[in-house]
């Protein structure tokens, strides 16, 4: 049970998080979802160990989150690129944090930045790059750092529409492949119903720093166009709308929307 | 699938872009020449109708730096023999660099701690904020009773100004400083010693280098100030000398030579700032 509360600058206590609780499967991809305000960024936070719990405990495996490790790795919401370190040396910073030597580090940067289809802009400063392409090199150096848990904070909000579908692949590429026997649990906080229901295999719905609803979604990869109006996939939709105040509430939704 | 035809921007475009760009900053501003020949111009016609003895012509002062150069025969009548412009100029510009470099590594420094620690903070505001208050000619008399006409005396007056400025600045850059490239410095596994050297300071750089350059351009003035109110050596005791006897025309020339060192420094530290911070868009603007 996580409660984290802050305290505003007139006084007051204000609860983002109160009383959460939940377990995430090793390997899964989870989204979190819910209006502005409703304490997923903060849980995020919590979870990245950039911030501590008020109360409660969060476990990783089987350790409690005291701070932040690079097998959490996050990739920020605002451009969290060094604009001070070429495109190359962003990628292998945690590598070179770890003391890893430098022909290995640069060939596992060089490996995702081609990965995620940056490779001509290896030796670019990141100004010189677009707000997508820095969006990759973000996303690649989370997994050249081999974190076994990513964590996305609204990663792809300020992208264009094409951008972000192209990103979206790129995540679910990068996911899909196993390193070793390590799967990789994802995280990842939207605010966009349909961005949810392509990546997620579970949603978690939040409202006012609770756990509303948790939802599984079973359909088959790739999610294509057509995946996304099955019956279940559309009812998933309109209790995802109607949870973020969008739609009423209704029974029976699937049956009415076809 | 992983092409790339839906970015907006190409990179390559904007590489070629920022190098021309950077190739314009090498080069020597026409309009800058201009505003150079203008104020020779203005001199010159403001000489027509002063006389040569609190004017002299733009042409006689530059002979004069010609003359006084190497050695100055005047100046041995006050008890400068053996010096000329050049001596004076390396001894002034000695003391503006060794001031310059120890004020900024103290006020960066300091600058960079205070940011992050707030009780120091608390502890060492006032104290730099009272020092970046007190006018040169008030400080100038202590120094130079507890340290004598020295080298030391301008030094330390100089390095005083300089330290302040770059606290300010260092203070500043850091407290500005988005703390995401912290946080995600942290999450990729970054130890507090790393942070330090890979993004505080690198992170900082740009403000931190446009401090210096202000800093620079100010401590050859302070420098003469120190000299003119108590010195042996240097272009400040060379004013100070010469206005004693009224030598228009010497003041002028010693002038013209601390001036265009200035100049010259300060073009000197834009181009390092371009070379450093090349990652900065403001590092840039501010050095071309």
């Amino acid at each position: 049970m996580l409660t984290r509360s802050f305290r505003r600058a007139d006084g007051q206590i204000v609860d983002a998080l109160s009383a959460v609780s939940f377990d995430v499967l090793k390997g899964q991809f989870v989204c979190l979802i819910g209006p502005s305000g409703c304490g997923k960024t903060t849980l995020l936070q919590i979870i990245a160990g950039l911030l501590l719990p008020s109360s409660g405990t969060l476990m990783v495996g089987n350790e409690v989150v005291a701070g932040p490790s690079p097998e959490r790795g996050m990739v920020f919401q605002k451009d969290s690129v060094f604009p001070w370190m070429r495109v190359i040396d962003n990628v292998q910073y945690g590598l070179v944090c770890r003391g890893m030597a430098t022909g290995e580090r640069r060939a596992i940067a060089e490996h995702y930045l081609e990965r995620v289809g940056l490779a001509h802009v290896a030796q670019a400063w990141p100004r010189e790059l677009s707000g997508g392409m820095l969006k990759r090199v973000a996303v690649a150096t989370v997994f050249a750092n081999g974190a076994s848990v990513l964590l996305l904070d609204e990663p792809f909000g300020a992208l264009d529409y094409v951008t972000k579908r192209h990103l979206h692949d790129v995540l679910l590429t990068l996911w899909a492949e196993t390193v070793g026997d390590k799967p990789r649990t994802i995280v990842f906080v939207t605010h966009d119903v349909d961005e949810a229901l392509i990546l997620a295999d579970r949603i978690m719905v939040f409202h006012t720093g609770r756990l509303i609803d948790d939802i599984l979604v079973d359909a088959p990869r790739p999610r294509t166009t057509d995946a996304l109006l099955t019956p279940q996939m559309v009812e998933d939709k309109h209790l995802l709308l109607a949870h973020l105040g969008l739609e009423a509430k209704r029974v029976g939704a699937a049956s009415l929307a076809r | 699938m992983r092409d790339i035809k839906a970015v907006p921007i190409a990179a390559e475009a904007t590489v070629a872009d920022r190098k021309t760009r950077q190739g314009r900053t090498s080069r020597i501003d026409p309009f800058g020449v201009f505003g150079v020949l203008l104020l020779v111009i203005v001199w010159q016609l403001l000489t027509a109708v002063l006389a040569p003895s609190s004017l002299p012509t733009p042409w006689s002062a530059l002979l004069r730096i010609k003359q006084d150069f190497f050695r100055a025969e005047q100046l041995s009548f006050y008890g400068l023999p053996d010096t000329g412009l050049f001596n004076s100029m390396i001894y002034t510009a000695t003391n503006v660099l060794v001031a310059v470099a120890l004020g900024s590594l103290v006020g960066v420094l300091a600058g960079l701690v205070t940011a992050r620690f707030q009780t120091i903070r608390a502890i060492l505001d006032p104290i730099m904020m009272t020092l970046g208050t007190i006018p040169i000619l008030v400080l100038a008399p202590f120094f130079l009773i507890w340290f004598g006409v020295q080298r030391m005396t301008a030094v330390l007056l100089v390095m005083i100004y300089v330290a302040v400025i770059l606290y300010i600045f260092a203070q500043r850059a850091a407290d500005n400083l988005d703390p995401i490239y912290e946080e995600s410095a942290l999450t990729l596994g970054a130890s507090p010693h790393r942070i330090v050297w890979d993004v505080l300071i690198p992170g900082t750089v740009p403000q931190i280098l446009g401090g210096i350059r202000i800093a620079l351009a100010g401590a050859w003035g302070l420098e003469a100030i120190a000299e003119l109110l108590g010195a042996q050596y240097g272009i400040g005791k060379i004013v100070q000398v010469l206005a004693g006897a009224t030598d228009v025309q010497g003041i002028f020339s010693a002038l013209i030579v601390l001036g265009l060192v200035a100049v010259v420094s300060d073009a000197l530290a834009a181009f390092a700032i371009s070379r450093l911070a090349g990652w900065s868009v403001a590092a840039r603007a501010g050095g071309a």
